[in-house]
């Protein structure tokens, strides 16, 4: 017999270390004569695309087109220190240092600008490649024309930025405070078929909606939503690490299965956003938040199918024929139950 | 075979006769990566698992891990080195950049060969069927969706333009 179940689940994330544990990043990028600007940032780019974002980022705040932007990442021994690629804080902490390093550049851009065009430094802004005067559009100066007078003329052509998302530590009493920067947020919304007689969860549809707070570049957004939910999915279903005297039984890909394209139905992205007032352009970290409502997602849908609950990832064919009645109880290690749990006083 | 265990490596490599002396008795993945230096294929598992070694040998996908080294002689290899440039890129490239198909990169050069692959024998797959052409090549970052997209754009993209996957066809 083939069941079908939906399930939800919902998840909030502290986005980057918390709990006064050091969290900063720092940003270069200087300005070369024909206006292009080189970005220097010591963060690991992994594939989720924090190269393009800190060159999108550094554009928008210069108002120069994307093409004139280029970086050096993760060189130690020209970048400043980003701390580390982790904990869904690259956008938050590194996006934020580049542009703080943009705004430093801006001082003595703007400086001459002032000059050149005899406008008050702080009315300037910048966009569409140029330095303009927001009172009076006609009065500007082409990025490119204002970057070789800057060399001309000696001055300061790069800038840095330092960004430190520290928080306070916690009560060590009570466990209260704000431990982290900021918080995001993601629900996932699944439809599984559980065959009773295989003990096979097939997925048929899995939405994602994850608080990005801005999606700066969406189609990247949308990559961590669906490659996370997938990784979630994987988790929920396929993966389980065994150990035995601190030793892995299964560290291959024969034997530690991992989704393959057939085995994951197409994600349906949601991007939500919910402007972060501390995130560069109101954005926030996506990375992880869109992995972890995966697996309770799954099994509220399995529970919803066959009005069992699985109690421990993953839920494989055993263990859910085991969850039927249908395989023998084996003596597993006891869980804790969410009924289990020792809930605080308030 | 010598007693350093030297064989004669004759074939044809992305396009290019190649005629050396090799240590024999290795997988033909160690024999791209070290001997010729187009470190494009990645050894992902080294077990057949992962794909991401893929490459075609004869115009057929091939996993080079599992491939000996000599079964390659007299016959001919096609690399990701030897699809497409930068400049121009293949059909299938293109659509997977354009898509969003690529995050961390470990898994692209063999599922551009296994899309190539697929495309080669079944120049328009459903969704199904282009799932079941990469279904040997694990990918731990976009989900899967993206680069079936992709794929399934670049066929369009062929047959709109009357080409077949062949490498030579699709760069012209």
């Amino acid at each position: 017999m083939k069941l079908r179940g939906i399930g939800v689940g919902a998840m909030m994330y502290g986005l980057g270390y918390g709990y006064a544990r050091p969290d900063f990043s720092a940003t270069d990028i200087e300005l070369a004569p024909d206006g292009t600007v080189t970005i220097w940032n010591g963060a690991s780019e992994l594939g989720q695309g924090l190269t393009t974002l800190l060159c999108q980022l550094v554009a928008q705040e210069l108002g120069i087109p994307y093409e004139d932007t280029f970086i050096i990442s993760a060189d130690t021994g020209r970048t400043p220190d980003a701390g580390p690629v982790s904990a869904s804080r690259s956008t938050y902490v590194q996006g934020n240092s580049a542009i703080k390093a943009c705004r430093d550049l801006k001082g003595p851009l703007s400086e001459l600008a002032g000059e050149l065009l005899k406008v008050d430094p702080d009315r300037l802004i910048y966009k569409d490649g140029l330095v303009q005067d927001q009172e009076d559009p006609n009065r500007s100066i082409s990025f490119h024309n204002l970057a070789g007078e800057m060399h001309k003329r000696g001055r300061r052509v790069r800038g840095s930025g330092y960004h430190n998302i520290t928080t306070a530590d916690v009560d060590p009493e009570t466990s209260q405070g704000d431990a982290y920067a900021s918080y995001a947020w993601a629900s996932q919304l699944a439809e599984v078929e559980v065959d009773t007689e295989m003990g096979l969860v097939t997925v048929l549809r899995l939405a994602s909606a994850t608080d990005a707070g801005k999606a700066i570049n969406p189609k990247m957004v949308e990559g961590q939503i669906e490659g996370g939910a997938v990784q979630g999915l994987g988790f929920a279903l396929m993966e389980e690490m065994k150990v035995e005297q601190g030793e892995f039984k299964n560290a291959k890909l024969s034997t530690y299965l991992i989704p393959t394209a057939a085995d994951v139905p197409m994600v349906e992205p949601l991007i939500v956003e919910v402007f972060d007032p501390t995130g560069p352009y109101g954005a926030k970290g996506v990375a992880e938040p869109a992995t972890i409502p995966t697996a309770p997602t799954i099994f509220n849908a399995i529970t919803n199918a066959t009005g069992k609950r699985v109690r421990s990832t993953p839920a494989s064919p055993e263990r859910v024929l085991r969850l039927l009645g249908k395989l023998e109880e084996e003596e597993e290690e006891t869980q804790l139950t969410f009924e289990d749990m020792p809930y605080p006083e308030p | 075979m010598d007693e350093n265990n030297l064989v004669k490596m004759t074939l044809t490599v992305n396009g290019e006769e190649v005629s050396m002396m090799a240590k024999g008795g290795r997988r033909l993945l160690d024999f791209l990566r070290d001997d010729l230096h187009l470190t494009g294929s990645k050894e992902g598992c080294g077990e057949g698992e992962c794909g991401s070694c893929t490459v075609l040998l004869d115009g057929h996908s091939v996993l080079s891990c599992l491939t000996p080294m000599e079964r390659a002689i007299g016959r001919s290899v096609v690399t990701i080195e030897g699809v497409g440039s930068p400049t121009n890129l293949h059909p299938v490239q293109a659509a997977l950049l354009d898509e969003g198909g690529v995050q961390c990169g470990m898994c692209t050069p063999g599922m551009v060969i296994s899309a190539i692959d697929l495309l080669q024998r079944n120049p328009d797959p459903t969704v199904e069927e282009i799932i079941e052409g990469i279904s040997g090549n694990l990918c731990r970052c976009t989900g899967y969706k993206k680069i079936i997209f992709g794929i399934q754009h670049a066929a369009e993209e062929l047959r709109s333009s009357g080409r077949t996957g062949m490498v030579k066809e699709a760069t012209r």
